[in-house]
């Protein structure tokens, strides 16, 4: 597995298009588990125990706080587990560990840390939050610093798996957009600082597709065109595609446990596949800029690195990518956070501070593509930096996304399992 | 020898150069089988919607039977039209290879002469490198604009490129052949190489000619290793889900070790993926058995 990734936004200082890759996070992830169902669930079984014995049992059996925009949560701060104390010196010697998404950092921001705050800086990355949770209860890794996504902050302070936060060491979170100094999935910035921000919506190619989804009456039914067949595309994600589903039924309650939405949804993308023989896959990055698909749900992150993916000869405004003008679409972010069994909290903290820093932020999206949301990131300097073509400004997640956007957030545990157990029946596991 | 071993001070002896392979198999096999079945029959996490294992089995719950049988039967079922599908892909499969691999066999021990070895060498070539780098080879000769399609396009068998790999059955049972065909050859090659040269001379010198030699002679003496190979290569066919992921992707061609997987990559359906898997050993057991009755029966005829 050495040297693939499949990550949007490898090589984003190329000079030249990339050839397209057709492999996706679950594909790396396949080849992983390729090497034993039994070693596999072994390691499940481990995981479990692991847990149960570190942390206490009630803990273990209660749901969590659901947070949700208009019900905020605030999380609790445990006595076992406490922020560090103010004005200490970082670390000497160290390696700070951190712990990410599978190329979701740049390289170079990683070293200039190093640099700065004379340590060495070591990346492992993961596939799937799943696979990470499970490596970070196993309670064997000290990794310093997790990049979470916000529906898992819940098992992850419950756990006393991150670590609360001294903001004293973070005065750079002056630079993020002020809605992140008190988020409704962790109030008073307890536990998190914001990474990433990201909108899910669709792309499509202006040279083969008629429509234009800015003029559609529902753009989230585009997809559902026979006449398109073959050229269709959904992500491989059960929260993603079911929302989809939903929002071409009207419905936008992204976290819905009503079953008869479900089965709408449900039928809705049977129903799609069929029309379209579906395809469905991550790689909405090159598989677009590509030509193989012309209409493809798509993370805004990835249709942003569009420019890096096309063939030679095609310009990269014939790619299109549509997020409703009103914010009424799903909204995404990922968090950075201190791990509680890290070695090295102060320099941690230190790391955090720095990725809020818009220069440091602004190296890190010019070859992640995912943007960062800090005031200094806008549509304009995205596009001065030369990070951003002009036809794709409908990639930036503004401001006003935050509150008004749709959040795909932590649903209790048999919602979430009728959620999976719907995008099984439709995607037949592939 | 018999006279050797029956002695009992050198019994242990024997015992002792079982010893490994008994570890191996109870450390590799029997442990995390039972883990399986502690999931499988275990509880869930309700924080982290992950499996507890439970390890006794006084204590096991039939929930993610219940619903895997949901699966199959029902208002929910989804997985019976997946489990055909899987079955005539490995059926296809396996004919395919069958076909292709025993002429390759046949070839290489009857008319291959001095040049066996080199033979041999090419059979064992895939191995050197690994599945998955075999089947990322795969995906960029079959792209849109890959060779593949270019070849086909220049030679005018087709007019446009097609989309080999846009969830095409014919790919991935392609795929499965290409993938697994090397152990098949390999079983055949040794079953074939050690039927006795001189019963085909003796057919031949009774007045049979090389077709009913064949027929008459090799095929019955190789029917015990092609059940073998087939055997060997239609087990890990029926639960492979990987070739699958990389050459198709898509839905439309979906085999139940994608479901399995699928479940497995989920934390919540860990358990459901551990009873599937259980039923579809179950359900492999049925020609597992009949090759063990097979072969039994074959070395009491030898004897």
């Amino acid at each position: 597995m050495i040297g693939l990734t499949s990550h949007p936004r490898e090589g984003w200082s190329d000079d030249g298009p990339r050839r397209s890759q057709t492999l996706s996070r679950r594909s790396f992830l396949a080849a992983a588990a390729a090497t034993g169902l039994g070693a596999g669930l072994a390691a499940c079984g481990k995981s479990g125990g692991a847990a149960s014995s570190t942390s206490t049992t009630a803990a273990l059996t209660t749901p969590v706080d659901l947070p949700r925009p208009d019900s905020p949560v605030t999380w609790p701060i445990y006595s076992s587990n406490k922020a560090i104390a103010s004005g200490l010196e970082p670390e000497k010697n160290a390696t700070l560990k951190i712990y990410n998404w599978v190329a979701y950092v740049n390289q170079k921001d990683l070293d200039a840390f190093g640099k700065k705050y004379k340590c060495k800086v070591e990346l492992t990355t993961f596939n799937t939050m799943t696979e990470a949770i499970a490596k970070l209860r196993s309670g064997q890794f000290n990794f310093d610093v997790f990049v979470p996504t916000v529906d898992v902050l819940g098992q992850l302070v419950s756990a006393k798996i991150i670590r609360p936060l001294n903001h004293t060491y973070i005065p750079n979170i002056s630079q993020a957009w002020p809605q992140y100094t008190s988020p409704f999935y962790d109030q008073s910035w307890q536990y998190t600082v914001p990474y990433t921000i990201y909108t899910t919506g669709i792309a499509w190619r202006k040279d083969h597709v008629d429509e234009d989804p800015d003029t559609m009456a529902n753009a989230w039914a585009m997809p559902w065109q026979a006449k398109y067949k073959g050229k269709v595309a959904i992500l491989d994600d059960y929260r993603e595609s079911m929302a989809l589903g939903l929002m071409k039924n009207g419905i936008l309650d992204l976290n819905t446990s009503n079953t008869a939405q479900l089965q709408a949804a449900t039928n809705s993308l049977l129903q799609l596949d069929k029309l379209v023989n579906l395809h469905i896959d991550n790689n909405d990055y090159s598989n677009v800029p590509s030509g193989q698909i012309w209409i493809h749900h798509a993370w805004s992150g990835d249709m942003a690195a569009a420019a890096n993916y096309m063939p030679k000869g095609t310009p990269v405004d014939v790619v299109g990518y549509w997020f409703p003008s009103n914010g009424k679409g799903p909204v995404g972010n990922d968090t950075l956070t201190v791990l509680s069994g890290g070695n090295n909290p102060v320099l941690a903290h230190l790391f955090l501070n720095y990725m809020l820093d818009l220069p440091n932020a602004l190296e890190n999206v010019s070859y992640n593509g995912y943007m960062q949301p800090l005031n200094g990131i806008t549509p304009q300097v995205l596009v001065s930096e030369g990070i951003l073509p002009p036809s794709l400004t409908s990639t930036v997640v503004l401001p006003s996304y935050f509150d008004n956007g749709l959040r795909e957030l932590e649903l209790a545990p048999t919602v979430d399992a009728e959620w999976e157990q719907s995008w099984l029946r439709v995607s037949g596991g592939v | 020898m018999r006279k050797w071993a029956d002695r009992d001070q050198k019994r242990w002896v024997w015992v002792a150069f079982a010893m490994p392979g008994i570890i191996w198999l109870t450390i590799l096999f029997i442990v995390p089988f039972y883990a399986v079945l502690a999931i499988a029959g275990g509880k869930l996490n309700q924080i982290f919607e992950s499996p507890i294992p439970v390890w006794n089995p006084l204590n096991w719950t039939a929930a993610s039977f219940t619903a895997v049988f949901h699966d199959f039967v029902g208002q929910s079922a989804f997985v019976g039209p997946i489990f055909v599908r899987t079955l005539i892909y490995v059926a296809i499969a396996s004919v395919l290879s069958l076909v292709i691999a025993y002429p390759a066999a046949y070839f290489v021990t009857r008319f291959a002469g001095r040049r066996k070895v080199f033979f041999l060498a090419l059979l064992i070539a895939p191995f050197w490198i690994s599945y998955m780098m075999r089947m990322l080879a795969w995906i960029d000769l079959l792209q849109t604009d890959g060779y593949v399609n270019r070849a086909l396009v220049d030679v005018h068998l087709i007019g446009q490129p097609v989309d080999w790999l846009g969830g095409k059955s014919m790919t991935v049972i392609l795929g499965l052949v290409y993938g697994y065909i090397p152990y098949l050859i390999l079983v055949l090659y040794a079953g074939l190489d050690r039927i006795d040269q001189r019963l085909l001379e003796a057919g031949r010198d009774l007045g049979l000619n090389r077709i009913r030699t064949f027929v008459r002679i090799t095929l019955p003496l190789s029917r015990q290793t092609i059940l073998t190979g087939m055997l060997i290569t239609v087990l890990p066919m029926v639960g492979d889900y990987f070739t699958n992921q990389m050459l198709s992707g898509s839905e439309s061609t979906s085999m139940i070790g994608n479901v399995i997987d699928s479940q497995l990559n989920t934390a919540s359906q860990q358990s459901q993926g551990a009873a599937l898997s259980l039923l579809l050993l179950v359900f492999l057991l049925a020609p597992m058995l009949y090759y063990v009755f097979q072969t039994h029966r074959a070395s009491k005829e030898a004897f």
